[in-house]
Formats: structure tokens, sequence, C-alpha cells
């Protein structure tokens, strides 16, 4: 096995060579603490200044309402904590797709008292802006809807609902670490108040990550400690990957609109191939309102992980949409949310494409899949599942 | 690679996969929590199991369990396939993750039961 091929951009990405480039100097010759005074410490703030204009211009904002944190998910319970324990009770809204940092967070604000409404999806995986309508009361204290869903790579009306959430007056979170870096966002057009994003989804590294919060957005700290990023979360920031971050977007803004049509073609090839080749499969997700290099698979009558397994053996990464721990097996959510049938959604393959994807990797996935999965068949007994 | 290069053979190379024309036993078992199904088929002569055969639905180490299963019970007492331990499928795979153990238990009792039919048909 020589060739390797890398269909797994939604989980995680390499560092760009010009992001670790920047990078490199905070590691060694910049290493002062960005919150001492002296020289050392200026230095590297003005590292993470830069980075901190390089994000606020990518969503046209300004420098002051971008809070930099350890990765999306504290990024996301940050921002549901932080809204919910400004007002301390009230009802919070948001979707079954939603990742599990938000929806997990939401259930621990439901446990401490707060009330929750979890609206669903269509059979694309499209919330209904007018499902949040209804759903808002008037003591809802936030809003959470994600911009695009990592496993199906479904578009959320985001620009609806942010009209919604501004004429009641209520404080719209967006979990966009699926888009940021990917698709241009304006949070001013959106509506948006305060917005997820993270670094290593966009060739940035792992381990940094951020908030935008609107300027007058009533937030708590989760955090607690010193003075860094204006008192809203605490500790010393981690300037290399914050630095990181500011270069990955930079790189991103230049490289990301010409680079959308190149991959969405390749994953158009790859659906078709699979489609001409293989019976029973399906795309799940949003025909045309979703991520450009996102393809959910489904093969019926197939479990997705023995899929993943016999990929992984060719040397391709794919992630499985069903998930096995400890003998527990459990269909996607979002699946599920979409009305999916277990005989599909166990069989769900997300195959997320990136910078580096050709066509030859396309085909090559393409030629093992057919047999793997025909060889899978063969062992399974139709309609088991 | 987390699994043994026995468990990835059989899995990309499953011996005796597929159903049985009218075979002597038929025996069945779906792990509930993980969804995982496991069938075997017996054909038996003079009390022995001539040949097995497997239908499963499960991850890559349940394929691969069923199949090291089928190999290794070819040709032994149906009697005594009514005691076959996961421990015995898991040895002949060399290992097991800790969070993949049920592979062998599936198979076992899918096998377990295919011998326990018979005999008790026979009784």
């Amino acid at each position: 096995m020589s060739r390797r091929v890398y269909l797994d951009h939604n989980a995680s990405t390499p560092v760009h060579p010009e992001v670790l480039a920047e990078m490199l100097p905070y590691f060694g010759e910049v290493f002062g603490n960005p919150s001492s005074i002296h020289a050392f410490g200026r230095e590297a703030r003005e590292g993470m200044d830069r980075a901190r204009e390089r994000v606020a211009s990518f969503l046209n904002v300004s420098p002051q309402e971008i809070v930099f944190t350890s990765g999306g998910t504290e990024s996301d319970n940050f921002a549901l904590k932080g809204l919910a324990g400004a007002r301390g009770e009230g009802h919070i809204i948001t979707s079954q797709v939603e990742h599990h940092a938000v929806l997990r967070a939401a259930r621990a604000l439901e446990a401490q008292g707060f009330d929750l409404t979890v609206v669903g999806v269509d059979e694309f995986g499209m919330v209904d802006p007018d499902d949040v309508r209804r759903a808002i009361r008037p003591d809802t204290v936030a809003i959470s809807i994600m911009h695009a869903n990592s496993e199906v790579g479904t578009l959320q009306p985001v620009e609806a609902i942010g009209r919604i959430a501004r004429e009641r007056g209520v404080p719209f979170h967006v979990d966009a670490v699926q888009t940021f870096g990917k698709l241009p966002i304006d949070v001013n057009a959106l509506g948006v108040d305060v917005l997820s994003f993270s670094a290593h989804k966009i060739y940035g590294p792992k381990g940094v990550a951020g908030v935008f919060i609107r300027k007058g957005t009533k937030m708590v700290a989760v955090q607690h400690g010193g003075e860094h990023e204006r008192r809203r979360r605490a500790g010393t920031e981690n300037v290399a990957g914050i630095v990181g971050l500011g270069k990955a977007v930079e790189v991103r803004a230049r490289d990301m609109q010409s680079e959308a049509p190149r991959i969405a073609a390749l994953r158009d090839r790859l659906w078709e191939g699979v489609w001409a080749r293989i019976p029973e499969v399906r795309l799940s997700g949003h025909p045309t309102q979703r991520l450009p290099g996102t393809a959910s698979l489904l093969f019926r009558h197939v479990e997705s992980e023995s899929i993943v397994l016999g990929l992984d053996l060719k040397g391709i990464g794919v992630s499985a949409g069903s998930a096995c721990t400890s003998g527990n097996v459990e269909p996607s959510h979002v699946l599920v949310a979409m009305g999916v049938s277990v005989d599909w959604a166990m069989g769900a393959v997300r195959c997320s494409l990136g910078r580096s994807t050709s066509a030859e990797d396309i085909d090559y996935v393409v030629e093992c899949i057919e047999p793997l999965v025909r060889k899978l068949r063969q062992a399974m007994p139709v309609g088991a599942a | 690679m987390r699994y043994s290069p026995t468990l990835v053979d059989h899995f990309l190379n499953p011996r005796n996969a597929g159903m049985m024309r009218e075979p002597d036993s038929v025996g069945e078992t779906e792990d509930a929590a993980c969804g995982d199904l496991a069938r075997f088929f017996l054909r038996v002569r003079d009390g022995r199991a001539v040949e097995v055969r497997f239908q499963t639905y499960g991850c890559g180490p349940t394929i691969a369990a069923a199949s090291v299963a089928s190999e290794l019970s070819r040709g032994r007492l149906v009697d005594e396939l009514t005691r076959l331990e996961a421990r015995e499928i898991e040895r002949a795979l060399d290992g097991l993750p800790d969070d993949r153990k049920h592979a062998a238990d599936v198979a076992a009792s899918a096998l377990r039961a295919a011998a326990a039919r018979y005999q008790a048909r026979r009784d």
C-alpha cells in the first residue's frame, strides 16, 4: 500500500506551509507572555493583534469583538453558557442537528434550570426559520443554530433566522466551525451576535479557535482568572496558535473562492462515480444548499465502520456516520433527525474533500469502494438491520 | 493498525460467507445494544459440522469473527459446538481490542445457537 488519500477534512486538516512558517518564530524567538509590558511581551502581543485583525477583517467586524479560545468546543460552550449566564434564567432554542458541543452544552444548561426547545429539521437536514420564530418566548435568552452541518454539509438559513432573532431582540449564536474560511461570512448581513470558529478545519493548528461577540452583547465569562481577552476569557493566550489561526484565515480569504468550484466538481465526480457503480446508495443532505466539499454517502444494508476499515486498508481516510463504542452503536443523531431509516443510516460514510484532493484521488476511492461494498454485502444478510 | 493481521485478513477475505442451501441447522444472534447480527448455517454428518457458513451484519471485527468461527468449527462435533466460547474465537483472531470484544460474543453465540438447535431437534 503506497497511495494515501485523505477525505476527512471536516474532521481536521494539515497545517498549511505558509501558516506553519508564520507560527515558527513564536515557539522560539518570540516567546513572551502577551500580557507582559516589556518588549518580549509586546512582540508576542503584536503577533496576536495582527491575527485578531485578520480574523476581524474576514468576518467584517472590529478586532475588539474577537475572543480567542482553545477550540470549537470551548467556543460553543462559552457562547451558550456565556449568553445564558448573563440572564441567569430563561429559555434557549437550538436544533437537533447541532454539534454535540452545542447540544450537550444546551442540555447542561437545561439541567441547571433553563428551558430548552430543540427544533427539528426537514429531510435535507435544514431548520425551518418559522419553527424558530414559533419557539421564541418572551424569556428566550439565546438561539443557537449552526451555519453548516459537519456530517451532511447542509447550510442552514442563518440569514432568515438572524432576521427573526433581531426582530424579537434575542441574541443569536451561530456555530460556524464548518464554514469559517470556506465560505464568505458577513456577520452583519447574517444578523449574528455570537459566532464560533476554529483553526484546524482550515489548515491552521489544533487547539486554537475563537468567538466573535458583537459589541453590546451581554455575556458572562465561563473561565475565570486574569484579565486576558478583555476579561472575557481568562488564561494566557496560545500565541503561536493564534498567529497560525490569523494566517490560516488570511490564506483562506485569498484562496477559498477559486477553490470552492474545483472541490465541488470533485465532490460531484465522487458521487457520480459511486452512484453509477453501486446499487442502493444515496447522497444525504441538501442538494444545493451545502458545503462544497462534503459528501455524505449512505450505503444501504452495509455497516459504515466496515467500509471505513476496508478503505483504511487501502490507504483512504473517511469517517463513519455511525459510531460503535464498546459495543453500543448509534446511528448519527443528524441522520436520525432527518428521518433517515436505520437500514440506510447505519451505512453512512462521510467523505470531506480539501485543497490537496485531486481527480486521481477521487477515481482511486471510487475504484476501491465498489468491490468493497459488493463484498461486504455478500457477507451480510440483506434486510438484517 | 489496531487490529491483528489475522483479523484484517479474515475481514478482507471472509471464509465461508453466504447462505447455505438446505442446511441441517440455522442459528442467529443479534446484539441488541450494537445492532450486530450473525447467522450460522450448519451441514451435519455423523454428528460433525462438515460445512459451516455464515452471514453477518456488523463492523469489521464482527465479520472477521464470524469468518474465523466458521473455520475453527468445521469438522468438530456439534455437541462440542454447543459449548463454544467467545474466547476461542478471539484467540483465533490473535486478539480483539477491548471495545470490540462483542464481535467474538456475537459469533460464538450464533454458532452455539445453530449447534443447540440441531441437538434439540435430534434429541
